[in-house]
């Protein structure tokens, strides 16, 4: 018998889905042991920033934590724009009714602040268990005995024995990978976003965004000013800042070998953005992080004997289109997973909480909306190439611009829609030609001029804080062929510059000359685009270690 | 002007700094500078209470304050840390003539009492063995002739455990010898000559004792005088080409065959007094076994040490529950707990019918200063015995010596290299610094990050210099010498910290626009594969200046 410190629940991970697990089971006076690699809960994570209170969803974040939105959010969303960009020419349309269509409120938020403030509440609650919340220590597999998982084991302390292990670490889960429940094979399973958190005081927020104090607007951005990558643009409101980022699927991003900070500063620098930035730019922070494609990999059963992954560890993240939304997921996710040990436990077998909580999340319209049905019913045809040439030509057609302008008022309903929203198919043509061509021929020109200089990248980098420890990532085939894309995907590396992650070089072997990469972690913003995108063997740093974002 | 600005340290070091600072106003400048810069709370209660501290304490002298004007309450906190009989009894009769509140008397004729001892002392403690008290326990120690029964010996003398690597006197055994040296004397001194430590006039008889310095290992006896000149009366030394590196058992038994077992003129005592050894590695291990084997205590890692009275009421040591007792010639052994947020001071006592002795201590390397060493007198002993076959039964087949690792600080020129080197090839680059290298008297050579995490592959013999220990920079080291030359280097942030105190920076780079050139003096915009090389040329001309001006752009 192994004499390892045992607790009825570990949660691994202190970010929204874990917090809101470890409080459910604090409150079933379930021992509770929540783990946190960062040196502080939210040092770790970033997000594009808005979290949503559903109406349908049976836990909310304020819910679970009273008072979250007064200590721990930013700004509530009280506008919401799309802005269809075509060139010069701008066509923007108000999605309030998608927005606050089941919803609750919409809160920005940073998420070191929103997460440390999580993490404190959860430490006194999981604490009156006889658990507690610990930082600095990296979960970094599954303990198991005899093929059965029954704990965790870390990098700083021994293993840990539990009845049952909620895994909620994030998009690059190494328990969801070690228990084979998720992978890094395909980029098209991905999105990668980058953001910026830029300085603005209050006073100039409520006045260039013309809202309120304490009150806040988003605004999304789609159409040609990606290169022609797949994806979009958002910006919101906090307190004292913007997030501005941008968003696009990883496959397309890598193919296009495009490089993620500079189509961040695609956006920046566009004339549209100048009514708000006014060529004062000050950027605080630069981040990354990979989103899962919830319509793609949202696992149906997120569940191994004593394992239940939440949010993003499960692909719980919801993008189809405008609509992006997976704080509120993983929120709920941790809940339910906390309500089926509490009734797993009452029946006096824990093992049955992964085929609980997997009920729940199909009983309570979790699943239904991370992977609807139309979209799976649609995507052969509308993502399939003769279908997409077809409607391109049509789109970029005078017939084509005419049924838009017929269509204007529509159009803009179509976007409001959830049922059209959730055919929306993956392609270049809904990210890049549809918004380009309502840009073009229904947009107005923007007038305006941009002047402002985003920082380069070596500075963002500079600008980052690190604890450097020894590499966490390990290039398995640094042959160009193999993980040259990571040259360009990676959000910290690109083509000719020296000081990234990622640098292609140049090698003479026996008179031959070979195209390598060679990889130095020590920039590294821990995003897991390699993984998909090079031959790697990725792992998190240890507890403490790595990068610390200290807006997220 | 405050000595310390708390927004420069970490909250671990203020701890002991702020507690050592009695100037009230400089604590509050202090708290000012803290609360305009950093402005952690944890910094500003500590010097608050610190301010706190002083306040409450120090304007009340006991023998002139107007009790009248005192509660009973600071009445009974004042008596609390008075030991001395006599006051005591003036307070009282101070208190009696004043106001006479029967809470005050009480609270000092208790005090007089715990200090003096009670008057009813008719009953002697009796000895009862421990086997005889707890028969149903295992009594490990009942065969050890030394554990109990001791008390009433005598013990004389400071023991400094002198540690050596590669046949030289470590500091921290010139430290410790040079505290033990300032201790004793102010010990055998009839006044007071030292603020912390207490003087004794010697021993209980009025005889001096010394400081002995312990040497042991292969070919040590050259090292006595040297121990003699940083602060040793005596030394004792074993020489045995066995002994020629730290081994647990034989090294043992010998410091306890010394300080104990070892009959001579000048050792007619039981056991030291007290024992000192390094917190080093060996040092760690040597103290411990040492200490168990006399049947003491070990104060381990101690950052400070004195001689003094402790007043104790701990009834297991005084034997008399209620009293207080005062133990004089107390080693005081403070110690860093919780990483130095706290500090225990650690007292080695004895108690009725065992001793304690000696009293022993391991200090942190770095503790005292290394004292001048002096020119002074001393006898030096050999410890000559033969030792038994067992003691080396663990036999050292095999060790390694660490390399020092390459310091690139305390240059007078240092030459880094960076990625830039690709632009021809990375060997040749490498092979062209060292060059530059060679041409100055004094010159390190380094490397960026970019250069060691790269995946060129560099001819045999350069490869060697291609490691960690020459990166400059954040997670590299950090070098000022006079003259930098940055070839090939883009000078992002993280290598810039490691360089920037540079007096003067001369970068090459093809990129006009890299950052290096903003805190450079010197900027030449230029491959290194042809800037290099004429800087080589003119140092052998020995014109480097001139070279410089030719080829600079700035």
């Amino acid at each position: 018998m192994t004499e390892y410190e045992h607790y009825e629940a570990v949660v691994v991970g202190a970010g929204p889905g874990g917090a809101a697990a470890a409080a459910a089971l604090a409150k079933q006076g379930i021992e509770t042991l929540v783990l946190e690699r960062g040196a502080d809960a939210g040092a770790k994570n970033v997000s594009g920033g808005l979290i949503y209170a559903e109406e349908w969803a049976p836990y909310t974040i304020d819910d679970l934590f009273p008072g979250f939105r007064e200590a721990a959010a930013e700004r509530p969303v009280e506008e919401y724009y799309i802005h269809n960009i075509a060139g010069e020419n701008v066509k923007t349309f108000d999605l309030d009714r998608i927005h606050h269509r089941g919803t609750e409120w919409c809160d920005a938020v940073l998420r070191r602040r929103m997460d440390s403030w999580l993490a404190e509440r959860v430490h006194e609650m999981t604490r009156e268990t006889g658990g507690g919340l610990l930082t600095d220590v990296r979960v970094n597999g599954l303990l198991r005995e005899g093929g059965t998982i029954v704990g965790v084991t870390c990098d700083e302390l021994d293993p840990i024995e539990a009845d049952v292990v909620i895994a909620a670490d994030g998009v690059n889960s190494e328990l969801a990978r070690d228990a084979g429940l998720m992978d890094w094979d395909d980029p098209d399973d991905w999105f990668q976003g980058v953001k910026a958190v830029v300085d603005m005081e209050p006073e100039v927020i409520d006045e260039r965004f013309d809202v309120r104090p304490e009150t806040g607007s988003a605004h999304l951005f789609s159409g040609d000013l990606f290169d022609g990558v797949r994806g979009g643009g958002f910006l919101y409101t906090n307190e004292d800042s913007l997030s501005i980022g941008t968003v696009f699927h990883l496959d397309s991003l890598a193919d296009e070998r495009a490089e993620p900070h500079e189509l961040l500063d695609s956006l920046l620098t566009h004339p549209l953005l100048d009514q708000w930035l006014q060529g004062e730019y000050e950027e605080r922070e630069y981040a990354a992080k990979l989103v899962p494609d919830s319509k793609r990999v949202a696992h149906p059963s997120p569940h191994r004997g004593r394992l239940l992954l939440v949010g993003d560890a499960a692909g719980q993240m919801q993008a189809q289109g405008p609509i992006i939304k997976g704080m509120n997921h993983a929120v709920t996710a941790g809940g339910l997973a906390a309500e089926a040990v509490a009734e797993a436990q009452t029946r006096g077998n824990v093992r049955a909480a992964g085929a609980l909580y997997e009920q729940k999340l199909e009983d309570e319209g979790v699943m239904k909306r991370l992977r609807p049905r139309r979209y799976r019913a649609t995507r052969f045809v509308s993502e399939s190439r003769p279908v997409n040439r077809l409607g391109r030509t049509l789109v970029n057609s005078r017939l084509g611009a005419a049924g838009l302008k017929l269509f204007d008022g529509l159009l803009e309903r179509s976007f409001n829609s959830p049922f059209v929203l959730g055919m929306i198919p993956d392609t270049k043509m809904t990210y890049v030609t549809i918004p380009e061509r309502v840009g073009e021929v229904l947009g107005d020109p923007v007038d305006g001029e941009s002047r402002v200089e985003p920082p380069e990248l070596d500075d963002r980098i500079g600008d980052l804080t690190y604890d450097v420890d020894d590499p966490h990532i390990e290039v398995l085939d640094d042959s160009f062929e193999a993980s040259g894309t990571a040259v360009t995907a990676c959000p910290v590396s690109a083509e000719g510059f020296g000081g990234g992650c990622y640098r292609e070089e140049t090698v003479q072997t026996n008179g031959e000359a070979e195209r390598k990469v060679s990889l130095d972690t020590q920039p590294c913003v821990e995003c897991g685009t390699c993984a998909v995108v090079a031959d790697t063997h990725w792992e998190h740093p240890s507890g403490g270690k790595g990068v610390q974002f200290e807006q997220g | 002007m405050v000595a310390i600005d708390p927004t420069e340290h970490e909250i671990s070091e203020l701890g002991p700094e702020v507690n050592g600072i009695d100037d009230a106003a400089e604590l509050r400048e202090m708290l000012s500078l803290e609360a305009s810069g950093e402005d952690r709370a944890p910094v500003k209660t500590l010097i608050e209470s610190r301010i706190e501290t002083l306040e409450a304490g120090g304007e009340d002298d006991p023998e002139s304050v107007d009790l009248t004007e005192l509660t009973i309450a600071d009445i009974a906190n004042m008596v609390r840390d008075i030991d001395d009989g006599d006051l005591l009894r003036d307070i009282l009769e101070r208190e009696r003539e004043g106001k006479e509140r029967k809470g005050a008397i009480s609270q000092i004729e208790s005090r007089i009492e715990s200090v003096e001892g009670s008057d009813d002392d008719g009953t002697e403690l009796e000895y009862e063995p421990p086997e005889k008290k707890y028969p149903d326990l295992d009594h490990p120690t009942a065969d050890k002739q030394y554990v109990e029964g001791v008390s009433g010996e005598s013990y004389r003398d400071m023991w400094v455990y002198c540690e050596t690597q590669q046949g030289r006197l470590i500091d921290v055994s010139k430290e410790m010898l040079g505290r033990a040296r300032e201790l004793m004397d102010a010990y055998n001194a009839d006044n007071a000559v030292a603020d912390d430590t207490a003087s004794y006039g010697g021993d209980e008889g009025g005889n001096t004792e010394e400081v002995v310095a312990v040497l042991i290992g292969d070919d040590v006896a050259g090292l006595a005088e040297e121990a003699i000149a940083y602060g040793a009366d005596r030394v004792v030394y074993h020489d045995d080409d066995r002994l020629a590196r730290f081994r647990h058992k034989p090294y043992t038994e010998l410091f306890c065959h010394m300080c104990r077992d070892w009959s001579q003129e000048w050792r007619d005592y039981h056991e030291p007094r007290y024992n000192i050894f390094p917190a080093t590695n060996n040092g760690r291990d040597l103290s411990a076994l040492v200490q168990g084997e006399l049947d003491s205590g070990l104060a381990s890692d101690c950052s400070d040490l004195y001689i003094g009275a402790a007043m104790i009421s701990n009834p297991a040591k005084t034997g008399k529950p209620g009293d207080s007792v005062e133990f004089e010639r107390v080693l005081h052994m403070p110690r860093p707990d919780f990483s130095g947020f706290e500090y225990s001071t650690i007292l080695c006592i004895d108690k009725p019918f065992r001793d304690f002795h000696p009293q022993g201590a391991s200090v942190i390397p770095g503790t005292f200063e290394v004292p001048e060493p002096g020119d002074r007198e001393g006898e030096v002993v050999e410890h000559d015995i033969d030792l038994p076959e067992d003691w080396f039964q663990v036999e050292v087949v095999d060790h390694d010596q660490l390399e020092d690792g390459v310091d690139l600080t305390g240059h007078e020129v240092v030459v880094a290299m960076g990625r830039g080197i690709d632009r021809v090839d990375p060997t040749e680059g490498i092979e062209l610094g060292l060059e530059l290298t060679d041409q100055f008297e004094d010159a390190g050579f380094g490397l960026s990050r970019g250069v060691i995490t790269a995946s060129y592959e560099f001819g045999s013999h350069v490869e060697g210099y291609i490691t960690e220990e020459r990166q400059i920079g954040e997670s590299g080291q950090v070098v000022e010498p006079d003259l930098y030359i940055a070839a090939g280097i883009s000078g992002a942030v993280q290598h810039k910290v490691g360089m920037d105190e540079s007096d003067t920076i001369v970068a090459i780079n093809t990129d006009p626009e890299a950052d290096i050139r903003g805190f450079s003096d010197y900027f030449i915009e230029g491959d290194l594969f042809e800037v290099l090389p004429r800087f080589i040329e003119a140092l052998e001309e020995g014109t480097f200046e001139r070279a410089i001006a030719e080829v600079s752009s700035d």
